[in-house]
C-alpha cells in the first residue's frame, strides 16, 4: 500500500496574489525567456536536462488550486514535458478546469523557449531556471568540450532560501493604517489605441543592439541604460500621439527587481514597480529633455526608503483582516477591479532584465537570450547577452508604429539593429 | 539576412515586408531557419457545432411554444419541452467546460443535477421519486465512482479528497430526510447513507493525516 504523504504546499507570495485573479486568454500574465543558440535544439538532451533541473527546482513541480479565502501552490507529480513550438506564444497556463504545471518548456529551431506563469516567479527566478536548463542541456551537447574543466553555475543557495517568500522576510507593519485610498488615485494615461491581433495573439518584435553601442549612447547623456531606453519609449509614443489626447500623460511602469535592495535568493516573485509620468502638454519632447527627467524621477523613486515603504504598503493590504477572510469568489472580481483601476493608469512597460551570464566555457554555444510576456498593453522588455542586447516588444496590436520609431531612433543614433518577429507580412519564401 | 532600406535595420527570417514599416525588404532571407513557428488561424470546428445545437435548441423551442399557443387544450407541454432542453444544455455544458478535471467534473455534475432532479420533481407534483430513489442512488454510484476513477488515473488522494469529502456531505443529505421522515422508500437512503458513513470513517481513521492538511490548505487564510 502506498503511504500517505503529504505535499508540500505554499501561499502565493504577496506580488503573485494580484495574478490568477487577472489572467485571461487575453492577457494570460505568461512571460517568455528564451535561449538562442548556435545550433539546431535537440529535444531528448532537451528533455533530460529539463528532468536534471526539476531535481533542482522542486518547487516549480506545483500546480495552483484554489482554497475558500486564496489560491495556494501544491506539490504535484506532473512531469514536465518538452515539445516542439506549435501554437501562439504565451498562451495561458493556469486554468482552473485542467490540472497543469505553470511553466511550459517549447523549442523551435535554435530557440529553447521557457514560458512561466507569473505568479509563480519573476524575471530573476525564471531567467535562473532557464539558464540551469542550458547548463544541462550543453552539458551534454558538448560534454566532449568540458572533460577536462567541468563548468559551474554560481547560484549558490539552498532549497528554502530559493522558495523563501522575501516579501514576507522584509514587511514590517506600517504605523498608519493602511487603506486602499492610501493607494494614489491618479488621472488615466494615453492609451494606445488600433486593431488587435486575431485570437487574442500577441505580436512580438525584437530589436538586437550592441550593448557597448547602447552604454556609450547612454552614458553620452549621463543617464543610465534604463533610463535611456525608457526615455526614448516615451518619445517613441508620443510620436503617435494627436494634439488633443497630448492632455493625457504618458505612463510608463518599470518593474524594479527588488533583490538589488534587500538581500534574497528567492526565486518566486520579489520585485515592485514604479511609474515614470510624462506630460507632453507640459514638458518638452526632446529626447534630451525627457532622458533627464526620466533619470530624475528614477533617483527619486529607486531609494530603498521608497521601495519599502511601497512594498509595506502593499503587503499591509494582504494583511488587513477585512480582505483576507473575504471568500475568493469575492475577492476576485474586487481584485479585477483594483488591476482595471491600475491598468488605466498605464500607457506601457519597460522592463530591463539585465545581463545574462553563464559559464564562460558555454558562452561560445549561445547566440542570445531575450525575453518577452503577454501583455494587454504594449509591454517591451529587454536583456543582454555578453554584446548583444535584445529589445523584444509585445503587445496585442497588429500595427508596430511605436516600435518603428523606437528602433528608427537607434538606427538614427548610429547602431546597428536587426530585427526579429512573429508576424508575417505578405507570403514568406518557401 | 534582409535589408529595410528605409528603417535601416536588418530582418531575419524570410519576410518579404519589413515588420516597422511593411516597406520591401532587399537582400538575400536567411537560410538558417526562422525561430518562431508559422502558426495558421484557425477556427475551432468544435464551437461550430455547439453553435448548430443551440440554434436548433431554440428552433424546436420557439416551434413547440407556438404550437402550444395554438392547441393550448392539453395544457402547457411546451414548457416541459422547454426545461427538458434547459437541464440538457446546463449539464452537458458543465460536463464539457470540466472535461479537463473528471472528478471535479462529477462532483460539479452531481451538484447541480440534484438540484435540476429535484426541481423537476416537485415541479411537476412532489411525487417523491427524486428523494426516494434518484437521489441516493446517485450519491452512492457517484461516491464509488469518484474513488474507482481516482484510482484508475493513479492521482493521490490529495488530488480527489476534496471531492470525496463533498460528495460524502452529499451523501448524508438522505440522513437528515429520513429522520424528518420525508422519504417513503427506505432502501436507497438507508444504503447511500450507510455507505457515506463507512466512507467518512474509512478517512478519517485511515488518511486522517491528509484530511487535516487538505483542511488546512483550503482554508489558509
Amino acid at each position: 500500500m502506498k503511504t500517505i504523504r503529504t505535499p508540500r504546499w505554499s501561499r502565493l507570495d504577496n506580488a503573485a496574489k494580484i495574478f490568477p485573479s487577472n489572467s485571461s486568454k487575453a492577457d494570460s500574465k505568461v512571460f517568455r525567456f528564451f535561449c538562442e543558440l548556435k545550433e539546431q535544439v535537440e529535444p531528448d538532451l532537451l528533455q533530460s536536462a529539463l528532468d536534471r533541473t526539476m531535481e533542482q527546482f522542486p518547487f516549480y513541480q506545483a500546480v495552483m488550486k484554489q482554497g475558500l479565502f486564496w489560491y495556494y501552490f501544491e506539490d504535484s507529480d506532473l512531469k514536465a514535458r518538452v515539445s516542439q513550438e506549435s501554437r501562439p506564444p504565451c498562451l495561458p497556463l493556469y486554468d482552473a478546469e485542467r490540472r497543469s504545471l505553470l511553466f511550459r518548456v517549447l523549442y523551435f529551431g535554435r530557440r529553447i523557449n521557457l514560458e512561466i506563469y507569473h505568479a509563480l516567479t519573476d524575471g530573476t527566478g525564471a531567467l535562473q531556471f532557464l539558464c540551469t536548463l542550458v547548463y544541462y542541456y550543453l552539458l551534454q551537447r558538448h560534454g566532449e568540450d568540458f572533460a577536462g574543466s567541468m563548468p559551474e553555475l554560481n547560484y549558490d543557495a539552498s532549497q528554502s532560501q530559493k522558495w523563501d517568500d522575501s516579501f514576507q522576510k522584509y514587511y514590517e507593519k506600517p504605523e498608519e493604517k493602511p487603506s486602499v485610498s492610501r493607494i494614489p488615485w491618479k488621472r488615466k494615461a494615453y492609451h494606445l489605441r488600433g486593431e488587435r491581433m486575431p485570437e487574442k495573439r500577441i505580436a512580438v518584435v525584437e530589436g538586437r543592439m550592441s550593448l557597448q553601442a547602447l552604454l556609450a549612447c547612454s552614458r553620452e547623456r549621463g543617464v543610465t541604460l534604463t533610463e535611456f531606453l525608457t526615455a526614448v519609449l516615451i518619445c517613441s509614443i508620443h510620436e503617435g500621439m494627436r494634439l488633443r489626447e497630448q492632455s493625457r500623460p504618458v505612463v510608463i511602469t518599470v518593474p524594479v527587481n527588488l533583490r538589488g535592495y534587500f538581500p534574497s535568493e528567492s526565486v518566486r516573485n520579489f520585485f515592485a514597480t514604479i511609474n515614470v509620468t510624462y506630460d507632453f502638454s507640459r514638458q518638452e519632447d526632446s529626447l534630451e529633455a525627457v532622458s533627464a527627467y526620466v533619470r530624475q524621477s528614477f533617483r527619486e523613486n529607486l531609494t530603498q526608503e521608497n521601495l519599502r515603504q511601497r512594498m509595506n504598503t502593499l503587503c499591509a493590504l494582504e494583511h488587513n483582516i477585512p480582505m483576507r477572510i473575504v471568500p475568493l469568489p469575492v475577492k476576485d472580481p474586487v481584485l479585477r477591479g483594483a488591476n482595471y483601476v491600475s491598468n488605466r493608469q498605464v500607457t506601457a512597460s519597460f522592463s530591463n532584465v539585465g545581463r545574462v551570464t553563464m559559464p564562460a566555457e558555454m558562452q561560445r554555444y549561445i547566440h542570445l537570450f531575450g525575453v518577452f510576456s503577454s501583455p494587454n498593453k504594449l509591454q517591451a522588455s529587454a536583456c543582454s547577452f555578453l554584446d548583444h542586447y535584445v529589445v523584444s516588444f509585445a503587445g496585442p496590436y497588429c500595427s508596430h508604429d511605436v516600435e518603428r520609431v523606437f528602433f528608427r531612433t537607434m538606427t538614427q543614433l548610429g547602431l546597428d539593429v536587426v530585427i526579429t518577429t512573429n508576424v508575417s507580412y505578405g507570403e514568406a519564401e518557401v | 539576412m534582409r535589408y529595410c532600406e528605409k528603417c535601416n535595420v536588418s530582418v531575419t527570417g524570410q519576410l518579404l515586408q519589413c515588420p516597422l514599416c511593411q516597406g520591401p525588404l532587399t537582400g538575400e532571407a536567411d537560410r538558417e531557419g526562422n525561430v518562431f513557428p508559422e502558426i495558421p488561424l484557425t477556427g475551432n470546428p468544435f464551437w461550430l457545432i455547439v453553435r448548430l445545437l443551440l440554434f436548433g435548441t431554440i428552433v424546436v423551442c420557439t416551434v413547440c411554444i407556438a404550437v402550444n399557443v395554438i392547441f393550448p387544450e392539453r395544457g402547457w407541454w411546451s414548457l416541459l419541452v422547454g426545461a427538458g432542453l434547459c437541464s440538457g444544455w446546463i449539464t452537458v455544458g458543465l460536463a464539457i467546460r470540466k472535461r479537463g478535471k473528471p472528478l471535479k467534473a462529477i462532483l460539479w455534475l452531481v451538484c447541480v443535477g440534484s438540484v435540476i432532479i429535484f426541481l423537476w420533481d416537485y415541479c411537476t407534483g412532489l411525487i417523491g421519486w427524486s428523494i426516494d430513489f434518484v437521489l441516493p442512488i446517485l450519491y452512492t454510484c457517484t461516491m464509488i465512482a469518484i474513488f474507482v476513477i481516482a484510482r484508475l488515473m493513479h492521482r493521490r488522494i490529495q488530488d480527489y479528497l476534496v471531492y470525496l469529502i463533498l460528495n460524502i456531505l452529499l451523501g448524508l443529505i438522505p440522513l437528515i430526510l429520513l429522520l424528518t421522515g420525508a422519504v417513503h422508500t427506505v432502501y436507497p437512503s438507508l444504503v447511500c447513507v450507510v455507505v457515506s458513513v463507512i466512507y467518512l470513517s474509512a478517512l478519517i481513521l485511515f488518511a486522517g493525516n491528509a484530511l487535516k492538511e487538505e483542511w488546512i490548505r483550503r482554508m489558509h487564510l
